[in-house]
């Protein structure tokens, strides 16, 4: 039995409808549905367009030919009562296509997803991107940005310039999903995970939790009351003026995760190679000598003096050889983690001195 | 049969005396076909509490702003539809439930290889999940089915309790990947080489190593999660040295591979049917049969895109992505041979038959928007959103519990002598195969509009694509409700089988139903496959097996 008529009909007509729904997702009206509000939205929905109308067109192919054969070779009265079907066991050329043919469209596939990958993923660091840090609450959010105070409820973005987002989280797992921005990342406790990306469409988008936070995980979203963050693009002019107004609201507001004002400790005469020493058995279970990004429980202290990308330390505050012995000396809390203070830490103020001389020459 | 005593290492022509008694017979029995029906019986009690919790979701779910239950219940109860449903109603179903009571018949040996244990195994099921529940008493867990740290380290005592139950489920799932292992390495009939093995015990056996190897790595993420609520060993504690991205990996290193566990024995089902009633071989043997060897060891390597969002090195991402997406590749290939399968046959549809093809077409679209999901890209959006609870619900309602419905009619009749209505039956898959699209087509869209997974509200936008789901939602349950009355009705009441109503080919068919203790009065011997339908059986040896010939006489002890 040879594929007939019938099977090239249908074949046909498949392949009408086919190309009817890759037509249908190279050109759908997505962004009349969800706008895109970053640089890298385009570049997912290219690649969702692909999927879709490869997708679709492979669905529609699959479940065609299963109606088509499910009704072409049907048992009707004419069969015998113990008819039976062409016994074919294979065919080796049929079966060679069809692992070819999947194998290819994996292989384009690869190719594709990995080169948008490389589009949107923060694996090098844009040095001259406004840095700001999300946390995530339950059941809310809130944003850090240089310069203000404390923490502040609503997250504005100028519109045009390249942002680094540095989450995480002082609780449980959360995550921050702008669906207009097509990019989601998870705020982890004892993580700080990164997002790049430059607004490109002035509006008011909605910011949606996606990893399960407990009771209220349904309410961590815009739209619901109780003040719930909004991600605004602003123009600059708009932005700089929130700014302003957020850097004088918060002027007196306390850094909540703030350490405890110090003695200042002389600083001077630290012995970069024995403050190595030290860091060595005091600190390299928690801090990698690596870039911020990369933690252990704390983050990465290469340069921590010198990154222009992260110019204020965990505390908020402009990042100083001072600044860094007020936090060796007090110990620092927050949504990170735990670092010991000076005593529990057993270190004295020789050893501060050393070990912030050793951060000092980490360039 | 000297030879069949040689063969079969002299375990399967070894027979024990029938026990009798109500509790030997049919409460602790070591009989095989029992152990089956009572893991199906179990796990349909399971399926109707999971079901009935998963109808209370989507009546919450009718209203944006919050339905009858507070989120915190509703929370339990979207944790416990998930937990049941993997746990105790499609895992028992497809390996403790159909793989004991099918597989060792189709191979043709008397039971498995270690009877005891098997009974052990399935009385561990039961008692899990009653632990499972009585976490309701103190407070249910509800951090989803997949209880991440640190969520879960504030849920309620309840929690610890989930650990431990679904822990000894584990023990009991362990137990059988082990015992099906060695029953098919060791106790196949003489001449039944692995290629000659029908389908469903490649299914079996392809899924057996991977409940014994995933389900320990789960065995000691949960004695790691439990040490922590209880002792308080900070293993996911940031704040201490730990991290909540061990319990990921962990978790996901056995629920990858369990997905597989899920599809694998339903894959080797459908393989039966379409030959059966299409009365044609099945198209590419040894393809099918490699593929779902493919598929499991692949699936060992792809845990970690469960987690492209949570935060690992970016770099450490392209390989997960890249092996996910190979997976295609076996699975696009057992596909194509199905619909090889139906081209040219003489296509009868049975209910078995229906939900067969169901399956074929369901699973196909959640396979094809698992390859969505595997491009990281594409993840980002839509990780956890209603477009995943679309995807495994294609995967697991459309794929797994299809194929285990068509396994039901399909071999009811091998179970009880008796037919299922096919009238019912036909209503029933119509009823499920529409309510299960309208129920979670629309997911896929809402989730890409942003609607996030496990919310007791929602944005008003939403309503009105969740009130049709709903709608759907109840569809779908009365098709599983005529399922199980027809269960029930037909047992007593259902036309008389006779051996083989089907007309089929593997050697379960070739004895009476219901199947005798000891399964075949002499052990066959094998010389083919089991779907040519233009040649003789390829058995020889069974020539007794539906005489009045007295049955083998159980050895002296």
């Amino acid at each position: 039995m040879r594929l007939d008529r019938g099977f090239w009909t249908a074949t046909a007509v498949l392949t009408v409808l086919a190309l009817i729904v890759i037509f249908w997702w190279v050109y759908a009206p997505i962004t009349a549905i969800m706008p895109e509000a970053v640089d890298k939205a385009a570049q997912i929905d290219a690649l969702y367009r692909f999927l879709a109308a490869s997708g679709s067109a492979l669905f529609v192919y699959v479940v065609g030919y299963i109606v088509y054969f499910c009704v072409a070779f049907r048992r009707r009265s004419s069969h015998a009562a113990d008819a039976i079907g062409v016994q074919i066991h294979d065919s080796h050329k049929l079966e060679f296509w069809w692992t070819l043919f999947p194998f290819l469209f994996v292989v384009g596939l690869a190719i594709i997803s990995v080169r948008i990958f490389y589009g949107i993923e923060p694996i090098n660091m844009p040095s001259n991107s406004l840095v700001v840090e999300g946390l995530g609450h339950q059941w809310y959010y809130t944003f850090r940005y240089p310069g203000i105070n404390g923490e502040v409820k609503q997250l504005h973005l100028p519109l045009n310039q390249q942002v680094t987002l540095h989450v995480s989280s002082y609780d449980v797992i959360h995550s921050f999903w702008v669906p207009d921005m097509r990019l989601k990342v998870d705020m982890v406790p004892g993580l700080v995970n990164t997002l790049t990306f430059t607004p490109t469409r002035t509006g008011r988008y909605n910011i949606v939790c996606t990893e399960f936070c407990g009771t209220l995980h349904g309410d961590m979203r815009s739209g619901t009351p109780n003040d719930k963050a909004y991600l605004f693009i602003d123009t600059p002019a708009q932005y700089k003026s929130w700014y302003d107004s957020q850097q004088k609201a918060n002027a007196n507001a306390s850094n909540e995760i703030a350490v405890a004002s110090s003695s200042s400790i002389n600083l001077t005469g630290g012995d970069v190679a024995a403050g190595k020493a030290m860091f060595q058995t005091k600190c390299s279970a928690c801090h990698a000598v690596a870039p911020f990004e990369q933690k252990i429980v704390g983050p990465g202290l290469k340069g921590v003096l010198h990154d222009p990308s992260h110019p204020n330390l965990v505390d908020g505050e402009k990042a100083t050889p001072e600044d860094v012995a007020k936090i060796l000396q007090n110990g620092f809390s927050g949504p990170l983690g735990v670092m010991p203070n000076q005593t529990a830490n057993g270190i004295s103020d020789k050893d501060i001195a050393n070990l912030v001389a050793y951060l000092n020459s980490l360039k | 049969m000297a030879v069949a005593a040689v063969h079969s290492g002299g375990i399967a022509d070894h027979i024990h005396p029938e026990p009798q008694g109500f509790i030997r017979k049919y409460v602790f029995s070591i009989d095989h076909k029992i152990i089956g029906i009572q893991y199906m019986i179990t796990a349909g009690i399971f399926m109707l509490l999971a079901g009935a919790l998963a109808e209370m979701i989507r009546a919450q779910l009718m209203r944006a702003n919050g339905g009858f239950m507070t989120p915190d219940t509703f929370n339990t109860v979207f944790t416990m539809h998930g937990s049941t449903m993997v746990w105790l109603v499609i895992i028992p179903l497809l390996t403790g439930g159909f793989g004991n009571l099918v597989m060792p018949v189709q191979i043709g040996a008397r039971d498995v290889a270690f009877p005891w244990l098997n009974m052990i195994a399935f009385w561990i099921f039961p008692v899990s999940g009653l632990m499972l529940y009585s976490s309701f008493l103190m407070g249910a867990p509800a951090a989803g089915w997949t209880e991440y740290p640190p969520m879960s380290l504030q849920g309620a005592p309840g929690t610890s309790m989930w650990c431990a139950a679904i822990f000894l489920v584990g023990v009991g799932s362990t137990m059988t990947g082990m015992n099906f292992l060695v029953t098919i390495l060791k106790m196949r009939a003489p001449g039944m080489t692995f290629t000659r093995m029908p389908l469903f015990v490649w299914g079996q056996f392809v899924t057996a190593p991977l409940l014994m190897i995933a389900t320990t790595a789960l065995g000691a993420a949960l004695a790691a999660l439990f040490v922590q609520r209880e002792f308080g060993v900070p293993f996911f504690d940031p704040t201490k040295g730990g991290s909540p991205l061990l319990w990921q990996h962990m978790f996901w290193f056995y629920s990858h591979p369990a997905v597989y566990i899920m599809i694998l024995p339903a894959f080797g089902m459908i393989s039966e049917i379409f030959p059966t009633f299409g009365r044609k071989p099945i198209f590419g043997y040894k393809m099918i049969a490699f593929s779902s060897c493919a598929i499991a060891i692949l699936g060992f390597m792809v845990w970690a895109h469960h987690m492209f969002t949570s935060g690992m090195a970016p770099q450490l991402q392209l390989p997960f992505m890249v092996l996910t997406m190979l997976i295609a590749i076996p699975t696009g290939v057992k596909i194509f041979s199905w619909m090889a399968t139906l081209w040219g046959g003489v296509l009868t549809f049975s209910t078995a038959m229906l939900y067969s093809v169901g399956f074929l077409a369901l699973f196909t679209l959640g396979g094809i928007t698992g390859v969505f999901l595997a491009a990281v890209p594409f993840d980002l959006h839509a990780h956890g959103t209603y477009f995943i609870v679309a995807h495994f619900h294609y995967v697991i309602a459309g794929g797994s519990l299809m194929g285990a419905l068509a396994g039901l009619y399909f071999w009811f009749p091998k179970m009880t002598g008796r037919m299922l209505n096919e009238t019912w039956g036909k209503w029933s898959f119509w009823l499920y195969f529409i309510g299960m699209n309208g129920t979670f087509l629309p997911m896929h869209w809402l989730g890409l509009w942003g609607m996030p997974r496990r919310i007791a509200v929602y944005d008003p936008q939403f309503q009105t694509w969740n009130q049709i789901e709903s709608v759907f939602s109840l569809v779908m349950t009365a098709g599983i409700i005529l399922t199980f009355v027809n269960v029930l009705v037909s047992m007593k009441r259902g036309k008389k089988s006779g051996h083989n109503p089907w007309d089929a080919r593997t050697l379960e068919w070739q004895i009476p139903s219901p199947m005798p203790y000891y399964n075949f009065k002499h052990i066959p011997s094998v010389f083919a496959t089991p779907y040519d339908f233009a040649e003789p059986l390829p058995y020889r040896g069974l020539e007794e097996e539906l005489t009045d010939s007295p049955p083998p006489v159980p050895a002296a002890h």
